[in-house]
């Protein structure tokens, strides 16, 4: 089709809104970094490049990326463990796959706010179900302090967000898989594959493509999760879980530090756009060479 | 009803010309088929005379307009792709309407056409019903329905056959040929099946690597074919080639010898310029053009590798003493047994000579 | 296809810790919610409930303004669903088979747009939704919930238009259909259950959005049901009975939706996926 202008037609109303939504405040936070606002509305003088010595200079942004860093790399691991079984097990034929399909997502689709409130219940202390069983099965022999330690409440929110998303992956995962055609994998067993086998050398590699979208795109909405974090443990304790989306909203609303925050904001969005560019290079290179 | 004339047509897709220099002339009425192996830019030249191809260089003039670069809503033509190609959610009615529709005739107009290339189609009864629900040969009708209904200058057929079973396969073809007696519009028809070419054409255009190889009615390719990939092309099975090197030569005929495969000498016809003595050449001769070689001298001598009896006529596959393989055609099941030491004959005024370029001498 | 004996175990096995973990947590939720107070702190929790009240669930709709929330949170996603489908469609369709100058640079940074923290937006929107009295207002909510799920929609679009053979489009271009015409009689009703899919996921996207409303709504009245809860949880601390009944209800209207609709959400994903 060679419409130009028709497709410009087309494009524009979705590329002007994300361009005016997303892309006018992107430029104004990177003005904002070279200012020295405080409080929302006050206005500030240029500082140059003074803002980002000070956040660079200082333990706190290192610190949270570090908290960042954990956190999404617990998540790829954990959630894409999870998912790439899940996804294994609903591309079989059973009777109530249909059934399962379309519930496995449950924990995507309620919001946040409930998960919370449910694991809040569930793990507490006083009140919840999970440490009472675990005592009942020998498990531990004291009720599990899930949040009082930096490490634990880490460790706790790794597994609650991963298993709010992971039905998500499991989905995305099972569209590429059943894409792969059933023809090859009946042909590896007439040849003799066994399970295991068949997957490595014909799920997996087929998989590739499916796998490096979500892998990326999975990064990114990962490192940027706020609202589980904020709710459950708002940064603690003691800053445990205090990636830099959550540092970033502590400055900006919390500590009345507009131009910090949106320093900080502009670090790491270079930090992931340079993430992206570098893994989808690097994907598609060895793609090319395969 | 339009003639079609394509002139000096290119199609290049980045770098690589697919199409390279195409000139044809198609009568008003005319039942072309273009042939070709795979990749030879047939559906590539179909495709640009429809206009969902632009032409990189060239005119293409359908009923004497120059619609090289117009919309192919707008060229006069109907198309019928290998797939059908067909709306799945619309009705068989509904799919057969809807260039009306969207030239936008009135109801009554379109119903009336509708109805009329149903009958026409026998599809009367399965105007209601989704493609999902017909079998393939239907849909086939219905997709060659909805390019009636157009009443277009042109028909362009992409193999539209190659996806039905082999029985469908003979009666669609029947049916499109009495479509053509019956409406007598032009139609371009793209296969790669030489047996559709051979008894749909009126004209067939065999194309290689993007060029023409030769253009004539079908028995004119069967029996005076300008180069060995034409000779080999068309017929069904393939022409026999074999080394032969030329003993003498006169104006019109040419002796040659392949005493490596039996044959001490055999007179051919030729056309063109003699050849010169000692020169390399290929002898063609179909399956079908062998006589019986009891006691002759002109023939091949090999040995029967195998067999294909179908009933009526047997195919023996033979193995030349000079290492060359052939097939010859027998109408008696019996007259071959694979193993058995063969004399093959030729029938010198059905044999052809090619140059070792292909070229006809 | 048959199966061994070890296979259909490892499948069994591995569909019951599935559904264990997934499900487990919502049954005990929505069992404590009618519990009375007292089995709900015992320390030997129960699986099946011994005692049924409805206490909770009263106190819910007395004590705080659910039912308006819930309404707030509907209008603002139906609006947000709708207005992410009628801009990803035709921008999905354009990427995949129109020619324009930078098409395929601009589709690969579409899903960028993700690269960037929600809190970097959040700042500079509140200004200038502050200047232009946009603030407590549900039509911000809805700009910003398209824009976050428009890339992942466009995409998500395009890859359901790649499963439609090319030959059909170009059969209506022959039949001389304009664009226009090709997209939305041929090409939509043929990717319905895509539409769908992405449609449940402009839904979902906004109905669990938390940062921006949390920020963008201020006055109760006009609070989603993510914010507004939060707002009880900080509330009533210790009252499990209230948060667990506040929880169950919560789920209800998107399980009441995913019951009706969610299977277009999975058919559209795996069976409209054949490229």
């Amino acid at each position: 089709m060679k419409n130009t202008t028709l497709a410009f037609l087309f494009v524009s109303p979705a590329l002007l809104f994300l361009l005016a939504v997303l892309g006018w405040p992107l430029v104004q936070a990177v003005i904002l970094s070279f200012q020295d606002v405080g409080v929302i509305g006050s206005q500030g003088r240029f500082v140059g490049l003074g803002n980002y010595a000070a956040i660079l200079g200082s333990g706190g942004f290192w610190y949270a990326l570090g908290r960042s860093i954990v956190w999404v790399v617990g998540n790829a691991a954990v959630q894409t463990a999870l998912a790439l079984v899940t996804a294994l097990i609903l591309n079989q034929k059973f009777p109530g796959v249909r059934i399962a399909r379309t519930w496995v997502i449950l924990t995507w689709i309620v919001p946040t706010v409930v998960v919370v409130i449910i694991w809040r219940w569930l793990l507490s202390t006083s009140g919840g179900m999970i440490n009472p069983l675990l005592i009942q099965a020998g498990v531990v022999e004291r009720p599990v302090g899930f949040f009082s330690s930096r490490q634990s409440a880490m460790t706790t929110l790794i597994l609650i967000n991963s298993w709010r998303w992971f039905p998500f992956t499991a989905l995305m995962m099972l569209a590429g898989l059943t894409r792969i055609p059933g023809d090859l994998y009946e042909a590896a067993r007439i040849d003799g594959a066994s399970t295991w086998q068949r997957f490595k050398r014909i799920t997996w590699p087929l998989l590739q493509p499916t796998l490096i979208v979500l892998g990326v795109v999975g990064t990114l909405l990962s490192f940027n999760v706020f609202d589980v974090i904020w709710l459950m443990t708002a940064g603690g304790p003691s800053g445990g879980t205090q990636t830099l989306p959550v540092l970033i909203y502590e400055t900006a609303f919390k500590g009345y530090r507009l131009s910090e925050a949106a320093t900080i904001s502009v670090l790491t969005s270079i930090l992931l756009m340079g993430f992206a560019f570098l893994t989808t290079r690097a994907m598609t290179a060895t793609e090319a060479t395969r | 009803m339009a003639g079609l004339s394509l002139n000096s047509v290119k199609k290049r897709f980045g770098e690589t010309e697919v199409i390279r220099g195409v000139d044809l002339d198609v009568k008003d009425g005319e039942f072309v088929v273009f042939v070709g192996p795979s990749g030879c830019g047939k559906s590539t030249l179909l495709r640009m005379i429809a206009g969902l191809e632009t032409t990189s260089e060239g005119r293409i003039e359908i009923g004497g307009r120059d619609v090289t670069g117009e919309d192919p809503a707008r060229r006069g033509i109907a198309m019928v792709f290998q797939t059908y190609a067909l709306y799945p959610h619309m009705t068989v009615a509904t799919n057969m309407g809807f260039p009306l529709e969207m030239a936008k005739r009135p109801k009554d107009e379109i119903e009336r056409k509708v109805r009329e290339a149903a009958k026409i189609l026998h599809l009367e009864q399965y105007l209601e019903r989704k493609p999902r629900e017909l079998s393939g040969g239907q849909r086939q009708r219905v997709a060659i329905g909805r390019a009636i209904v157009r009443q277009p200058g042109v028909f362009l057929f992409d193999e539209p056959l190659s996806n039905l079973d082999a029985e469908l396969r003979v009666q669609m073809r029947i049916e499109i040929a009495r479509l053509h007696q019956d409406l007598g519009t032009t139609m371009v028809y793209v296969t790669h099946d030489q047996v559709e070419a051979m008894t749909l054409a009126d004209k067939i255009v065999v194309l290689r690597a993007g060029r023409i190889e030769q253009v004539g009615a079908p028995l004119e390719l069967y029996e005076n074919p300008d180069n060995a990939f034409v000779a080999g092309f068309i017929g069904s099975p393939r022409m026999n080639f074999v080394p032969a090197t030329v003993k003498s030569a006169q104006r019109d005929t040419a002796v040659v010898s392949a005493p490596g495969a039996g044959l001490p000498e055999l007179a051919v016809t030729t056309r063109g310029a003699p050849p010169k003595v000692g020169t390399e050449v290929s002898l063609g001769i179909r399956p079908e053009h062998f006589v019986a070689a009891s006691g002759a001298t002109a023939a091949l001598a090999g040995k029967v590798t195998l067999v294909e009896r179908l009933g009526g006529v047997a195919y023996a596959h033979a193995q030349l003493d000079d290492g060359s393989a052939i097939t010859v055609e027998s109408r008696d099941a019996h007259e071959f047994s694979a193993g058995m030491m063969g004399r093959f004959g030729p029938d010198p005024r059905r044999a052809y000579l090619f140059d070792t370029e292909g070229n006809r001498i | 296809m048959k199966r061994s004996w070890r296979q259909a175990t490892a499948l069994l096995g591995g569909l019951a810790a599935t559904a264990l973990i997934i499900g487990l947590p919502f049954w005990w939720v929505v069992t404590g919610s009618i519990k009375l107070p007292r089995e709900i702190i015992q320390r030997q929790p129960t699986m099946i409930p011994h005692s049924f009240t409805t206490q909770h669930f009263e106190k819910l709709l007395q004590a705080s303004d659910f039912p308006i929330y819930l309404l707030n949170s509907l209008v603002v996603a139906l609006f947000s669903t709708a207005f992410t489908v009628l801009l990803a469609l035709p921008a999905a369709y354009a990427f995949f088979r129109m020619e324009f100058p930078g098409r395929n640079t601009l589709y690969r940074t579409i899903l960028l747009a993700y690269a960037f923290p929600g809190v970097v937006v959040l700042i500079p929107l509140y200004g200038l939704f502050a200047r232009v009295g946009l603030i407590d207002s549900p039509v911000a909510l809805v700009i910003v919930n398209v824009a976050l799920a428009l890339p992942f929609s466009i995409w998500m679009m395009r890859s359901f238009l790649a499963t439609i053979p090319r030959e059909i489009e170009e059969a209506a271009v022959v039949d001389g259909a304009p664009t226009t015409t090709i997209l939305v009689r041929i090409l939509m009703p043929l990717i319905a259950p895509g539409i769908a899919s992405v449609a449940i996921f402009a839904f979902i996207s906004s109905w669990t959005e938390y940062l921006f409303a949390s920020v963008l709504i201020v006055s109760d009245a006009k609070r989603t049901i993510p914010v507004g809860f939060a707002g009880i949880i900080g509330q009533y601390q210790i009252d499990w009975g209230l948060l667990l009944a506040g929880a169950t209800a919560a789920i209800v209207p998107v399980v009441a939706l995913f019951a009706l609709v969610g299977r277009w959400f999975v058919s559209g994903l795996t069976e409209g996926a054949v490229k």
